[in-house]
């Protein structure tokens, strides 16, 4: 539905995006991440027809965005960084404007501009000027713009940028239901967003991609080893030594100390699961087990390891990418 | 079409959802009025004096005396007038991101500018046509020829639209509303002053130079003459510059 190939571009001398490609098949949910400036925004912004690339192509909904921009710009609903609000206009009448220049039939234009504003929840809001919106109704109004003339591809950088929590859940809920009917690209920082309503993640660092795969994957495979946290009290003097000689265990770290309580992070063979003899280890040694929990490679870690490590792994970020 | 005139229309709406809208209109009328009311103080003084004989002109017409004269002072207002009505056009829209929106819709670019140019048209039309209030008297307690004033509304039209379209230009250029509108006002200023360096110069200078003065083409209009020769300019310098809006947006789009 979405084909970007060996797409970049550049502000001058600066390139914002080098040469990202990536596919997102119909009826996807796809998930841009990425730390400020990775250039989600501006590949958005080509995706949309807004700018056109320095070199490479991009398809979208089947249409080639620079040889075909009407055709493809009729099918896709975009949600700008900025929600795109004419101040002096109330939020109807916006919405008015945008179903006109958006090509929604007269007829229908009533019942759609009615229908978003339902599914926005920014139906009381109707007659607000644009203007006078908190920042949470500002990208709801720019959420229901995008979705006026029901675009087969969906567009949206940072769709929850602003909103409370309550919203974000709504607003999460929103796009899956979307899921099927839609082909949804959205940009976040925001990980657990991520894990909650994209099949697939496309990771972006300085305007390259270090990563494409689905969040599930993306955890587990950079996960080396199993990891333990376990919190003790009231423990010996050789405590590490004796959590070291349980088999399968290969590393223990000291992690915290609080009071009496100590916590240890407890590396394991990869597969190997030790926290039955780990527990009965520190229970017939007497000592108090106050927790014990697997932790697991976040979202996160994955991608502070991506981002961050960025040039010193690059095979395994192709390697990722290929997949 | 539909789309120039939903941006026409939107247009519009801006325009009288700001006080930009009335501030133009009113102060035109004003302004208008003053020149009205001084020409029409002038023109009873002379038609006084023909009467009595004392040395005023052999005859007395109101249209060469007054209402060609108020018309061409017109272009004075539209100096004022006209780069608010532009100054903002594109630069707000960049500045406030809503040109996102726009060129992410299927319009073509031709179709944006069209329709802002059509919006400031219509704003500009409803601006002179409260002028015509005043002339109204004279049509009610003189009888004036109203060939004449047709075709000077015409011309006022054609020259208000030169203006429009050479302040959307410099609008698409600047993010900065404020340095649209000096820019353009600068330039109005140069080309309004053009036929009036042009009586300092050589004859060949000065052909060339009255032929570049917008205000210069509305002469001949205010008599009640349409020569194509004015008409073309007009149009053309219209068309050129709503060409080179369309240019510099796409430019930019590749500029980023
Ligand atoms: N119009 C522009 N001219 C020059 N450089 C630009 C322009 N727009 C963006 N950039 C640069 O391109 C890079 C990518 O920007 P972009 O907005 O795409 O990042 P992003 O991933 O959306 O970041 P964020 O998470 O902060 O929104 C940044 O370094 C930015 O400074
Ligand atoms: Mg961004």
């Amino acid at each position: 539905m979405i084909e970007v190939q060996q797409l970049t571009k550049r502000y001058g001398p600066f390139t914002a995006v080098n040469d990202v490609s990536f596919k997102v098949e119909r009826g996807e949910i796809l998930g841009f991440l990425g730390p400020n400036g990775a250039g989600k925004t501006t590949t958005m912004r080509v995706l949309t027809g807004y700018m056109p690339p320095t070199e490479g192509r991009a398809i979208v909904a089947g249409y080639d965005i620079l040889e075909q921009p009407l055709e493809a710009k009729r099918r896709t609903g975009y949600l700008p960084e900025t929600p795109p609000l004419y101040p002096e206009m109330t939020v109807r009448d916006y919405l008015n404007f945008v179903s006109k220049i958006r090509g929604v039939p007269r007829s229908e234009r009533k019942t759609r501009v009615d229908y978003v504003m339902d599914r926005t929840r920014i139906a009381d809001m109707a007659r607000r000027h644009c203007g006078k919106l908190s920042k949470g109704y500002r990208q709801r109004v720019g959420l229901a713009q995008a979705l006026l003339h029901n675009p087969e591809v969906l567009i949206l950088d940072e769709p929850t940028a602003g909103l409370d929590p309550k919203q974000i859940i709504e607003t999460r809920q929103l796009i899956k239901e979307l899921r099927g009917d839609h082909t949804v690209i959205l940009s976040t920082h925001i990980l657990p967003e991520v894990s909650a309503t994209c099949q697939r993640v496309v990771i972006i660092n300085k305007g390259r991609v270090v990563a494409v795969d689905t969040p599930d994957n993306l955890t587990s495979r950079l996960r080396g080893s199993e990891t333990l946290y376990v919190q003790v009290d009231s423990m010996g003097v050789d405590a590490k030594t004796a959590l070291e000689a349980i088999p399968g265990v290969t590393h223990v770290a000291l992690s915290d100390t609080s009071g009496a309580a100590t916590g240890f992070e407890i590396n394991s063979e990869m597969g190997r699961d030790v926290r039955r003899q780990l527990s009965s280890t520190i229970v017939t040694r007497g000592w108090g087990l106050l927790e014990l929990r697997p932790l697991r490679m976040s979202l996160e870690d994955v991608f502070l390891h991506l981002t961050t490590e960025d040039v010193a792994a690059p095979e395994a970020a192709v390697e990722l990418a290929n997949e | 079409m539909s789309n120039i005139l939903a941006i026409a229309h939107k247009e519009l709406k801006s325009y009288f959802a700001s006080p930009i809208a009335y501030i133009v209109i009113g102060f035109s009328a004003i302004l208008f009025g003053w020149f009205f009311v001084n020409l029409l103080y002038y023109f009873d003084r002379m038609s006084l004096q023909a009467g009595i004989g004392q040395g005023g002109p052999e005859t007395v017409n109101v249209n060469e005396m007054l209402i060609s004269p108020l018309f061409l002072n017109v272009s004075v207002i539209l100096l004022f007038t006209l780069p608010m009505v532009t100054m903002r056009t594109y630069s707000e829209e960049k500045r406030s991101g809503t040109i996102e929106l726009l060129l992410t819709a299927p319009l073509t670019d031709f179709q944006i500018v069209m329709g802002k140019f059509l919006g400031g048209l219509v704003l500009y039309a409803v601006m002179l046509s409260v002028t015509v209030i005043h002339l109204g008297f004279l049509f009610a307690f003189g009888n004036p020829e109203w060939r004449p004033v047709v075709t000077g509304y015409l011309g006022l039209l054609l020259m208000g639209a030169c203006f429009l379209s050479l302040g959307l230009f410099i609008s698409s250029l600047t993010k900065n509303q404020i340095v649209a509108g000096m820019i353009t006002f600068a330039l109005f200023l140069m080309f309004w002053v053009i036929n009036w360096i042009s009586s300092f110069t050589g004859p060949t200078s000065q052909n060339v130079l009255n032929y570049l003065s917008i205000t210069e083409h509305l002469n001949d209009f205010t008599k009640g003459i349409i020569d194509t020769k004015h008409l073309v300019y007009y149009l053309s310098f219209i068309a050129f510059s709503l060409f080179l809006t369309v240019r510099a947006v796409d430019s930019e789009r590749w500029r980023g």
